[in-house]
This record gives C-alpha cells, sequence and structure tokens, in this order.
C-alpha cells in the first residue's frame, strides 16, 4: 500500500510537470506581433464592470489593426482572467509581462487590483493604463492614470451643488473602501474650509454589495429635514446602487428635494435599474455617453456594431481606454519602439482627442487632462449635461486637503523623476 | 526526542514524497538562480513565484485534511487562519517599509497617513520585530481556533453546524477587515512591501528563499501530520471521525483530541499564510470571503481526504487548472473548473490519490484492507 | 435682459390687441411661454417662469408642465415654442397653449428646453400656484401639497383666496398648512406666527421639525420659546416612531431573508443537501422575471402590472426544473454524504453562475416594479414601500402554502417520511427517488419565487445568489434544520435584531454582531432554535 502512493504521486507529478512545461512553451515563440495585455476580471464580483473594458480593447486593437497595426507590426490582444481575485491580479500580470512579453497592459478596475500589480508593474518595468476615476494618493512611473483623480470629479460636483442648488447639508455616503474614504477625507475637508459646520455634514459607510437601504434612505430623509437644503454625495460602489436607487425611488426621494450626486453610477448601472423616478439625480463624469460631438458619434457606432448590440452603452471608463489606447499608440510611433523606457518617456505631453470635443494631454504625473461634466438622470438612461468646466482640469494626484499629501507633487520628467517629492523637504520620499 | 517523534512515522511512500518536495524546494530555485535565462534548463522568476504560491496553498489543504480527513471536522473557515497568519506577516513587512512609504511617515503605513491616524493602534505594536511576529503567525490563528474549539467542542456542535459556524466566522472576519476603522488597511489590506529581514522582498535571492522556506514548510507540516496520524493520538481521531458517541463512551475525552488537533491546523494554516503573503505581495480581506474557505476544502476533495499525499496534489493541480485556464479560455474557465468539481465528487468520491489507490489495489486483486473509508461515513 | 424683452412682449401685446382683459391676458400668458424658449440659460429661464407664475394664469399650466417633464420644445431656427412627444425620429407636437395640434416634424430641427432640479423645484411650486383654483378637488390638493413644499411667498395671496373658497375638509387642511408654513418663514407678526405654529405642532412629523428649526433663528421670543416647545413635543412622539420604524424595516428585511431561505430549508433543512447552488436557483427566478418582461415591453406593453404575477408560476416551474435536473444528474449519488454535496453543489452554482453571465451578459438587467409595487405610504411617521408590504405578505403567504403541502398532502407526507427513514418509506412502497426529485424541485421552486420578489428590490446581476447564500445558511441553522417554523421565527428576529443595531452600531457593525451572535447561540442551543426532537436527530 505505501508503494502505491509513492508511485501515485510520481504519476500525479509528471502530470502537472508537463502541463507546467506547457505553459511555459509560450514563452519561446518569436515575437512578430506587438502584444498588448488586457487585465480585466470577467467572471466574480467585478465581472459586471470589467467585462465592458476587456471588449472595448478588443475593438480598439481591432481598429488599430484595420489601420495598418504598430510600427508596421500586427497588434494581439492577450486576455486574462484575474477572477475578481486580487491576488490572482498580481499573479496574472507577472504571466502577462514575463511569459507573453506584453508591450503595454490595460487593465483594473477597483483600486485594490491596482494595488496589487503595482509592484509588479515597477518590478519588471512595464506599462499599465488605469482608466478608472480612483482617490489619488499614488503616483508610479509605470503606470497611467487615464481615469479622473478626486479634483476632477467630486470638487467640481459639490461647487456645483452648492453654487447652483444652494446646497447647505451633505451627506457622504459611501462603500466602505478606499476610494469613497478619501474621496470622502477630501470632500469635508473641502466643504469645512468653505465654512459648512460639522454638523450639517453626515458621513455613512455601507459593506460592499449592501442591499438593504431602508434604514439609511430614512435616515437621510431625517437629516434633510433639517430645514437646509440637502444633498447626497455618493461613492456607493456598482452593486450596491441598484437597490439603493430603488429604496430612493420608493420612498418617494425626489432630485427636487435631496438630490444625489455620484460618482460610480455611469451608463452601464443606470441600464439595471427604471430611471423614471430617478430622473435629476446627478452624477460627475469626464465623459457621458450623450455627449454631442463627432468623435463621439463615430465612437458609439463602432462600439455598438463591435459588439452587436444597437442598444448598448458608452461610459466614462471606456472614454478613459479609448485616451490610454490612442496616447500609447501615438507614443510608440513617437520613441519608434515598445521598449518601456522610451515609451514612458514618450508619453508624457503626447495629446489626443477625447470623445468630449477636447485635447487631452498626459501630463509629468502621468494622470491625464479632462473636462469634468455634471449630468443629470433622464427617463432613458441617459444623462443630460447641466455644467461642465470652461476648459480642462489636470489631475491632480497628491490632494491639496489632505495634510500629509498637500505638500507633494509628482513629475515624472528628468532630472526629477519622482512620484511623490516633497517640497518642503525638498526630498524625494520612499526612496531608500 | 523531536526528531525522533516526527520521523517516526514515514515508510516508503512518505520518505519519496519528503524526496520529491525537497528536491522541488532546492532546484527549482537555482535552476532559476544558477542557470542563464537563455538556457532550456532556466525556471523562470514567474514560475518560482507560482509554484511558491502552490507549496503554501499545499501547506493549508494538509492543514484541513488533517481536521477533515482524519477528525471529520469539516472546517469552512480555515482561509481565516490562512488569513489571519498572512496579516501577522503582512503587519511585519508593512513596519519594514519605515520611512520609504509615499509619505515618508518612519512609524505609521501609507494607508493610516492618508486616513489621518496619528498613531500606531496598539495591535501594530511589536511588529517592527520579525521574531514577534513570527510568534503571532502561529499564536493568532492558534488562539482563534482553540477559542472557538473550546465553545464549540465543549457544546458538542457538529457536522454541518460546526461547518456553518466556522463559516459564520470567516464572514464575520472578513466584514471586520473590510472595515477601514479596523486599522488594516480596509479593502486594499496591506501591499507594495519593501523588504524581509533586511532583503529586498522582490529580489530573485529573496524569492528563492521564501521558495526554499516554502518548500521545507510543506515538508515539516507532512512529516508533523504523519507523525500524528501514526501515533495513539492518530487512532484515536480517525475514531472519533468514524464514531465520535462510541468513542466518547470508550473513555476518551473527545472534545480535548478535537481541540488539540483543531488548534494544530489552525497554526499551520496561519504558518502557510504567512509565507504566501511575501511571494504574492499582497493581503486583504478577500482571504477571508467563504468562499475562497469552500474552495480550499475541494482542493483536498479532489486530491484525496484522508490521505496526506492527496491534498497537496489537489491543491497544486486545482490552482494550477485555474492558472492554466484563466488565461487558455478566460471566458470559459469557470465551466471547467465547476465541471471539475462535479466530476470528481461522482467519479472520484475518494478524491484523485484514494480513486489511484483502489484502482491499483483492484489490479492485484488484494483484499482490502484499508482502515475504514473516510467518505463513506461523514462527520457524525 | 429677460425682462427688457418681457416689458417689449408686454408694450407689443397691449399694442395689438384690444384692452380686452382676457385677451390681454393671453398673449401675456403666450409671450411669456415665447420667452421660456429664449432663455440662454438656467437663471434667465427661472426668471421665465417665475414670471409666468406671476400671471396667475392657469393656462400656463400645460406648458409648464411640459418643461418640468423635459418635453417643451423650440425651433432651432427661431419659432414658436411646442410640446412635443418623441414618435421614433419624429416629434408630435401641439400648441402649448392651445393644446391644438401642430403637426408631426423632424426632432432634428427642435431642440429641447433643458431643466434642472431647482428648475424643476421652482415649477412645481409655479404650478401649484396657479392649480391652486382648479376645479378638481386632487389638482387642488396636489397643488396645495407643492405650495407648502416650496413656501414661496409669493403664492400667499392665491392660498388665501383659495382657502375662502375651499369646502373640501381635506384640501382645506392642506390649504392651512401651506398657508402656515408661508407664514412661519415669511415676515408675518407674532400672533399670526404663533397660530400657524400651532398648526404646524399639531402636524408633527419630519417635515414640520424642518420648518420649526427654520423659525428660531430670526424669530421674537415668543415665537421662539413656542417654536422650541413644539419642536421638543415631536421630537418626542418621534422617539417613539423611530422605535415602531425599526421593527418595521426589521420584519421587511426578515421576510426577504425569509424568502431566500425558506426554500434552503427545503432542500438543506428538510433533504440534508448542503446546497450551494441555492443562490443560483434564486438568480435563475429573477432572470426568469426579467425574460418575462421584456417579452411584455416589447409584444404586450398593456400587460406590465401582471408581469410579476406571470413571472411567478414561470419562475417556480423554470427553477424547480432545474432543481429536478440537478437532483437527478448529481444529487442522487450523493445521498448519505451530506458534505460531498457541498463540493458538487458549489461546483453546479459556479456553472450556473457562468451559464448566466454567458447568456445574459456579466451587468445588471433592469428588472422594472410594477405600478402597484412602487411608491411609498405613510403610517404616522413610518414610510414603508408598496414593494416592502408586497414582499412581507407574499413571505408569509409562501411560507404558509409550504406549510399546508407538508403537513397537508400526500406528497407532504411522503417527503417526510423519505427524509426521516428512507428505508422504511421505500418498504411502504414510496417511490423514494420520485419524491427526492420532487422535494428537490420544490425547495429550487420556492427558491426561484423568491427570485422574482428580490428582483423588485436587488440587482439581477449573475451574481445575485451569493449575496444572500450565507444570510440563507445561517437562518436555516439558527433557526433549527428541518423546522420550518425556525426558519421564519429565526429570519424574522435576525432581521429585527439587524435593524435595531443598524442606527447604533453602522451597517457593517450590526452584520458583524449578528453573526457573532449566531456563533454564540449555537454554543448555547447547538441544533438551533427549534431542534427536532426524537431519533431522527442521533442519526
Amino acid at each position: 500500500m505505501a508503494g502505491n502512493k509513492g508511485a501515485k504521486f510520481l504519476t500525479g507529478l509528471t502530470l502537472g510537470a508537463s502541463m507546467l512545461v506547457g505553459a511555459f512553451a509560450g514563452e519561446a515563440k518569436a515575437q512578430d506581433t506587438i502584444k498588448v495585455g488586457i487585465l480585466h476580471s470577467l467572471s466574480g464580483t467585478m465581472a459586471i464592470s470589467e467585462t465592458t473594458l476587456k471588449d472595448v480593447m478588443l475593438m480598439l486593437i481591432e481598429e488599430q489593426n484595420k489601420k495598418g497595426g504598430l510600427l508596421g507590426k500586427k497588434l494581439e490582444a492577450v486576455v486574462v482572467d484575474p477572477a475578481s481575485d486580487w491576488p490572482l491580479f498580481a499573479e496574472k500580470a507577472r504571466e502577462l509581462i514575463s511569459v507573453h512579453k506584453v508591450a503595454a497592459t490595460f487593465g483594473c478596475w477597483t483600486s485594490v487590483s491596482r494595488k496589487s500589480v503595482l509592484p509588479v508593474f515597477e518590478e519588471l518595468n512595464s506599462i499599465l493604463f488605469y482608466p478608472v476615476q480612483y482617490e489619488g494618493e499614488e503616483s508610479s512611473r509605470n503606470v497611467f492614470y487615464t481615469g479622473a483623480a478626486p479634483n476632477q470629479q467630486a470638487i467640481p460636483a459639490v461647487d456645483y451643488l452648492a453654487k447652483e442648488e444652494g446646497v447647505q447639508r451633505w451627506v457622504l455616503a459611501g462603500t466602505d473602501y478606499v476610494y469613497p474614504r478619501t474621496t470622502n477625507k477630501v470632500l469635508e475637508t473641502y466643504l469645512k474650509d468653505k465654512g459648512v459646520a460639522a454638523a450639517d455634514i453626515m458621513i455613512n459607510y455601507t459593506p460592499f454589495g449592501h442591499s438593504d437601504w431602508q434604514s439609511i434612505v430614512a435616515e437621510i430623509k431625517k437629516f434633510g429635514s433639517a430645514g437646509k437644503k440637502t444633498a447626497v454625495v455618493s461613492t456607493i460602489n456598482g452593486d450596491a446602487n441598484v437597490p439603493f436607487y430603488k429604496e430612493l425611488a420608493n420612498q418617494g426621494i425626489k432630485a427636487e428635494d435631496i438630490p444625489v450626486v455620484a460618482f460610480s453610477v455611469g451608463e452601464e448601472e443606470l441600464a439595471g435599474i427604471d430611471t423614471a423616478p430617478l430622473v435629476g439625480h446627478l452624477a460627475a463624469w469626464n465623459y457621458f455617453m450623450s455627449v454631442k460631438t463627432p468623435e463621439n458619434a463615430d465612437f458609439i457606432k463602432k462600439w455598438q456594431t463591435f459588439i452587436k448590440n444597437p442598444k448598448r452603452v458608452t461610459n466614462d471608463p471606456m472614454e478613459a481606454h479609448y485616451i490610454g489606447f490612442n496616447m500609447w499608440v501615438k507614443a510608440v510611433e513617437k520613441a519608434g519602439t515598445i521598449a518601456p523606457d522610451p515609451v514612458i518617456d514618450s508619453l508624457v505631453g503626447v495629446a489626443v482627442p477625447n470623445l468630449t470635443g477636447g485635447m487631452s494631454a498626459m501630463m509629468p504625473n502621468h494622470h491625464i487632462t479632462k473636462p469634468v461634466l455634471i449630468g443629470e438622470v433622464q427617463a432613458d438612461g441617459q444623462f443630460d449635461t447641466v455644467w461642465s468646466t470652461p476648459g480642462l482640469v489636470v489631475g491632480d494626484e497628491w490632494s491639496d486637503f489632505l495634510p500629509d499629501s498637500k505638500d507633494l507633487i509628482s513629475d515624472w520628467r528628468a532630472p526629477m523623476s519622482c512620484g511623490n517629492f516633497n517640497v518642503k523637504t525638498g526630498k524625494c520620499g520612499g526612496k531608500s | 526526542m523531536k526528531g525522533g517523534f516526527l520521523l517516526r512515522g514515514l515508510d516508503r511512500s512518505g520518505l519519496i514524497f519528503l524526496a520529491i518536495v525537497m528536491a522541488v524546494g532546492i532546484l527549482v530555485p537555482a535552476l532559476n538562480l544558477l542557470v542563464p535565462p537563455g538556457n532550456p534548463f532556466h525556471v523562470p522568476g514567474y514560475a518560482v513565484s507560482l509554484v511558491g504560491k502552490y507549496l503554501c496553498f499545499a501547506l493549508l489543504a494538509l492543514s484541513i485534511d488533517l481536521v477533515w480527513g482524519y477528525c471529520g471536522i469539516l472546517s469552512l473557515g480555515h482561509g481565516a487562519f490562512f488569513a489571519l497568519g498572512g496579516y501577522a506577516m503582512g503587519m511585519y513587512l508593512m513596519r519594514q517599509i519605515g520611512a520609504r512609504g509615499v509619505y515618508a511617515n518612519p512609524d505609521l503605513p501609507d494607508f493610516m497617513v492618508f486616513l489621518n491616524w496619528k498613531e500606531l493602534p496598539w495591535y501594530w505594536q511589536g511588529f517592527d520585530q520579525f521574531w514577534f511576529a513570527a510568534i503571532m503567525v502561529v499564536v493568532v490563528p492558534g488562539a482563534l481556533a482553540f477559542l472557538l474549539g473550546w465553545f464549540a467542542f465543549r457544546s458538542r456542535v457538529t457536522g454541518v453546524y460546526l461547518s456553518i459556524i466556522t463559516q459564520a466566522m470567516t464572514f464575520a472576519l472578513l466584514l471586520a477587515f473590510f472595515r477601514n476603522d479596523m486599522g488594516f488597511g480596509g479593502n486594499n489590506g496591506l501591499t507594495d512591501f519593501k523588504d524581509i529581514l533586511g532583503y529586498p522582498v522582490q529580489a530573485a535571492g529573496t524569492r528563492a528563499t521564501l521558495f526554499f522556506a516554502s518548500a521545507l514548510a510543506l515538508a515539516l507540516g507532512f512529516l508533523l501530520c504523519r507523525a500524528i496520524i501514526r501515533s495513539k493520538l492518530g487512532k484515536v481521531l480517525v475514531a472519533i471521525r468514524d464514531a465520535e458517541s462510541r468513542t466518547r463512551f470508550l473513555g476518551y475525552r473527545v472534545e480535548h483530541y478535537k481541540l488539540f488537533v483543531f488548534t494544530l491546523s489552525a497554526c499551520m494554516a496561519g504558518v502557510a499564510g504567512a509565507l504566501y503573503v511575501p511571494q504574492v505581495g499582497i493581503i486583504n480581506p478577500s482571504e477571508f470571503s467563504p468562499a475562497q474557505s469552500i474552495e480550499m476544502v475541494i482542493w483536498v476533495a479532489v486530491g484525496g481526504r484522508g490521505t496526506l499525499i492527496g491534498p497537496v496534489i489537489g491543491a497544486i493541480l486545482v490552482n494550477f487548472g485555474k492558472t492554466y485556464f484563466t488565461a487558455a479560455i478566460p471566458d470559459f474557465w469557470l465551466f471547467a473548473l465547476g465541471g471539475l468539481f462535479v466530476a470528481v465528487t461522482l467519479f472520484l468520491p475518494k478524491g484523485i490519490v484514494g480513486t489511484m489507490g483502489d484502482w491499483s489495489r483492484r489490479m492485484r486483486r488484494q483484499p482490502s484492507s484499508t482502515p475504514p473509508d473516510p467518505t463513506v461515513k461523514p462527520a457524525e | 435682459m429677460v425682462l427688457r424683452r418681457l416689458l417689449c412682449a408686454l408694450a407689443l401685446g397691449c399694442a395689438l390687441f384690444a384692452p380686452e382683459k382676457s385677451a390681454l391676458a393671453q398673449a401675456d400668458t403666450a409671450s411669456l411661454i415665447q420667452a421660456l424658449g429664449e432663455a440662454r440659460n438656467y437663471s434667465e429661464l427661472e426668471k421665465a417662469v417665475d414670471a409666468l407664475a406671476a400671471t396667475g394664469d392657469s393656462a400656463a399650466v400645460p406648458a409648464l408642465e411640459a418643461l418640468s417633464a423635459g418635453a417643451l420644445y423650440t425651433q432651432k431656427l427661431g419659432g414658436p415654442v411646442r410640446i412635443g412627444i418623441e414618435r421614433g425620429a419624429d416629434l408630435v407636437l401641439t400648441d402649448p397653449l392651445t393644446g391644438e395640434s401642430a403637426g408631426t416634424e423632424p426632432a432634428g430641427g427642435y431642440e429641447r428646453i433643458r431643466v434642472n432640479n431647482r428648475l424643476r423645484r421652482s415649477l412645481r411650486g409655479a404650478i401649484g400656484a396657479l392649480t391652486l383654483l382648479s376645479p378638481k378637488p386632487e389638482i387642488r390638493l396636489a397643488a396645495a401639497q407643492a405650495v407648502y413644499k416650496n413656501r414661496d411667498a409669493s403664492a400667499l395671496e392665491t392660498v388665501e383666496e383659495a382657502l375662502a373658497k375651499e369646502s373640501e375638509p381635506r384640501v382645506r387642511a392642506a390649504l392651512e398648512l401651506a398657508r402656515a408654513a408661508i407664514q412661519l418663514a415669511g415676515e408675518a407678526g407674532d400672533d399670526v406666527k404663533l397660530a400657524a405654529l400651532e398648526i404646524i405642532g399639531e402636524r408633527g412629523g419630519r417635515e414640520s421639525l424642518a420648518l420649526l428649526g427654520q423659525v428660531s433663528a430670526n424669530a421674537s421670543p415668543a415665537v421662539a420659546e413656542a417654536a422650541q416647545i413644539a419642536v421638543q413635543k415631536i421630537q418626542a412622539s418621534l422617539r417613539w416612531w423611530s422605535i415602531l420604524q425599526n421593527i418595521t424595516y426589521g420584519i421587511s428585511l426578515g421576510s426577504v431573508l425569509l424568502l431566500a431561505a425558506i426554500g434552503l430549508a427545503i432542500t438543506f433543512g428538510v433533504m440534508g443537501v448542503i446546497n450551494m447552488a441555492h443562490g443560483e436557483m434564486v438568480m435563475i427566478g429573477a432572470y426568469t422575471t426579467f425574460m418575462v418582461q421584456e417579452v411584455i415591453r416589447t409584444s404586450f406593453p398593456g400587460l406590465f402590472d401582471v408581469s410579476v404575477l406571470i413571472a411567478l408560476p414561470l419562475a417556480f416551474l423554470v427553477a424547480g426544473a432545474v432543481g429536478i435536473v440537478i437532483e437527478r444528474g448529481v444529487i442522487r449519488f450523493l445521498y448519505g454524504r451530506p458534505l460531498e454535496t457541498l463540493l458538487a453543489t458549489w461546483g453546479l452554482s459556479l456553472i450556473l453562475q457562468q451559464a448566466v453571465r454567458t447568456i445574459f451578459g456579466p451587468t445588471n438587467r433592469e428588472v422594472g416594479n410594477p405600478s402597484w409595487m412602487s411608491g411609498a405610504f405613510d403610517i404616522g411617521q413610518i414610510s414603508l414601500t408598496y414593494g416592502r408590504l408586497w414582499i412581507i405578505v407574499f413571505a408569509l403567504i409562501v411560507f404558509t402554502a409550504l406549510m399546508l403541502m407538508l403537513r397537508r398532502t400526500p406528497l407532504g407526507l411522503q417527503m417526510r417520511a423519505v427524509t426521516q427513514n428512507r428505508r422504511m418509506a421505500a418498504s411502504m412502497g414510496i417511490r423514494t427517488p420520485w419524491v427526492d426529485a420532487m422535494t428537490f424541485g420544490l425547495g429550487s421552486g420556492v427558491a426561484g419565487l423568491a427570485g422574482v420578489a428580490l428582483s423588485q428590490i436587488d440587482n439581477v446581476s449573475p451574481n445575485l445568489g451569493q449575496g444572500y447564500i450565507i444570510d440563507s445558511f445561517m437562518i436555516v441553522i439558527f433557526g433549527g434544520v428541518g423546522n420550518l417554523w425556525g426558519t421564519l421565527v429565526g429570519a424574522f428576529t435576525l432581521g429585527v435584531v439587524n435593524k435595531f443595531l443598524e442606527p447604533y452600531a453602522g451597517a457593517v457593525l450590526g452584520k458583524i454582531f449578528v453573526l457573532v451572535f449566531i456563533i454564540l447561540f449555537i454554543q448555547i442551543k447547538p441544533r438551533g432554535l427549534f431542534a427536532l426532537k426524537g431519533r431522527a436527530v442521533e442519526q
């Protein structure tokens, strides 16, 4: 009996080893295409948002190949599924870079997935384009942030509410994770600086996927009945939004009474809700599908043809990928190579058209310039732009409203080449 | 004396297994470090960290098998012990970053700085010392298991009730660690580690050492489990698994045995977690999620519960499948994984190792002389 | 700018028409409506709306309502303002003042006059003030409530006028409240304010609290003191209401939990299958509702209000059928090995999730609420939504039906016989495989029913089931495996406890406390709240 087990184990091991060899065999293949990694969850909790981004990337790569590829080579998409599993993100990033030798990776949605892959991209010196609005407080040489920083979304939205709607009392409601926490910290400081009393700010955190909103909506109603105009600033994450809005609608909170401005609710999320009772609630983004520009009309048409569904919507992170991909293409053409270092250097300063009629540029802090749009929910599930910044806003990675980050700046151009330069001490932090 | 206890249960298959584990533990890092990258025998760094991760999972699977396969306690909360060990190690690694964080704060980790924490919470004290963290890696999961076990086994909570409360435990911890107010980094967890014991975490040498440490831990864990199940204690455990009431009537303090083995298993899971964290570079609350713990149990079932080699093979095989399929068929890999679980329960009820044992016995036409089959009669 | 244009228009109106009053008003309103189309930003538009409201001419109401609903259009090249209804690429146009048809034209030539929240608010007030004298009591009531909400001082005169004529008591009450609200916010004397305070204090509730909260800032001592007393009185009564509210919300949460768990109480509780695919049965039910609504939307739009009722039996059948297939295909080989059912059903749940993701896509699907399930009603100071109320009722109906089914039908008898002693039941001539399949199908079908209900309040996505599976297991274990009453009591207890903890501890900590409570409770009663007695337990 004892011998059996050993023999069995050996068989198992051989089996495993041969499969391992099979997995790594791809490495030796000659590079006749330029590979682009796509690192978006296709299963698990985040698949709901990220699958669309994978499809957008496939479309953009297909378009580019129709135009003749890049540097005379065809682009090849390498799709992997990190399955909403954060350590798996790191593993898959490593696989994309060292096994598939991708030239750049487009991916991640949640902050934790970005944090998980960040050391991998820095260690193996590769390029990541991150397309989602995030909390800031980060700047890496290897990451290009094409989503909004808090100053490109949250602060203009609050300004709009205070000025246009005369809001004096604020509910900051969010899912308990780092993006809402940081955004709310930034907003709290900002509002207090503007003279809002602490008693006029209510902060509430809920777990992921929270589905029973009765008490909290009642609480918001109560807070809103203190006689001052009240608004809700929502950083509630994806899944929890549908039940939240359903409860709002059912409890009869109209946008005229207590408007809700959301930073994580886009056209994709609204597609799952009957928006008729939500008309007038707001969202702040850098892109809306309803924006009327020729570029946008073209993009929507291509997308709906590609996905073979004339009803599919577009949203802000999709535009971020559109901008990021075009920036990368331009930078590679400028550098004449796909080697990471020259591409990273030539990316700074690249400007490409965005879908809202302007030119977005990559700044030295690896964030981009974007317009900020405030939109109101319409009955057809679209947003109607009610306000926009006059020009483009530069993404501010280190918030001026957090005590420890206000002295930091980021500039990845030589000679500074630093993600967190402290202007007070004149030192680049984080370097040993 | 102790060595004697550990080596007592060794037989030929055990020796072969140990030899393979140690050979992998030495060869893989050696081939990675010493052979130049162009050489066909070179093992890429990617494979080192990947297989290193599998080895940690294998140790974890071993710890689950010890309680489930040999004592009939189906824990759906072993992910919690694994994650707690990981967090203890992660806290040490965070403290090692020191002033190299983005805000250059010498004491506080970055996530505390930007959420305006003013000083280090008390439970973070001491983790700047490796020895302290190393003790906590074992003590924290062990203490939790002891506490839960002490209550549960004394009140004779058994079978599926026990499974569900261990699930409740890991779910509660999941929610707790998600809370940013807890001071463990919330959903982002602990990440961006710089060095361990003064060596940079990402250096090839450190990685090779960690790999070797994981292989060594697996080998030691195997020896320990083997020694336990071959001892008198092990016989009592199997008796508890097969007929708890009868064992109790024979005068054994069943709850003491269960408590011991449950706590030990949790400590092993903690060690696995501690080795896992520096190799993957992140620890966050998703390790506590009940789904994760269920998956761990499935590794054991796939490999074969009640055999010590089975869980190791199961853990490596399932995780390798996950690695392979998520890249090869990203849109359909869940069908493959789900199908595997169904197929294994239906066609290989004793897992791969158990079923292969049956086959080879049948070929030799040996009368069945194996101990009672663990899969036929589950926990009472 | 606008004012000047308005004056021009006015002058023009005066010059062109004979000074007959109605004709003058008509012209005035018409030009003011036209001004809506000429405003270039929100503040100009708001001035135009105010000017229109100031005329007191109820003929302007259709235009304002259309503006509020986003159905008022202006021609891009200049021209009359029209109400438009989109039909494909065309607009069906009507004249906002006369209501006469103005033909159908391509939508491309027109531009919608856009409004934002602030405008919608002033529109609500304006429409309210203009309809206070409407002949229909319903409209008058709505108008009074709108005026009360906006408390626009300029409406006071119209409110007085309406009050003088009003005979319907509920409209009168609403008007008095509106008057009191305006007086309290305005510059009235102390006597008037004290009288207003009394009316508002009498009414109670949060909104009154809001009104009273504004008083103390700039009022005379007497008024401020009276306001203070009224506030305290209201707050004291609200404290009681908040306890009641927690209980109501707890029951509502409990009913959701009960629905989610009750199917599991059969597959897991009665049959002993650790059914990890239970959540996916709920998901299948929800997607069935989506499919039914999709068919109704495209083919029978009139039936939308009964879509949920149609979906109920279908969801039961679909989920039940899937359950039977699973039982016949997988589970039946695993009886007597309950812990292995956990692994197989976990695999099945992965497959089902991915299947739904492949078929319907990973994004949320829209499931609408029928009109009788949307909105809320007030009991005193608690507002409960109709959707929640129906779910409570539905959960109790399902529970009762299931109870009757198990206790009073031959199938129920056979189910209990088989689960309690399989061999004995078989010897008595019961076809145990058939009963097994039916029982599992029943449990799955009930989960499908839960899916229909949950689709009304939660996401319809492939992850739907995952959110409920752990809670469901906790409830069945807490209540006692194999006992439906236990599930009922367990669900409602946990629901209410959760809702009481939430305001103090927050949603996350509240949930953690509940979990710890369950863990400790199981130590005291290792077999749950209602343990089955007898030999069956010993196994």
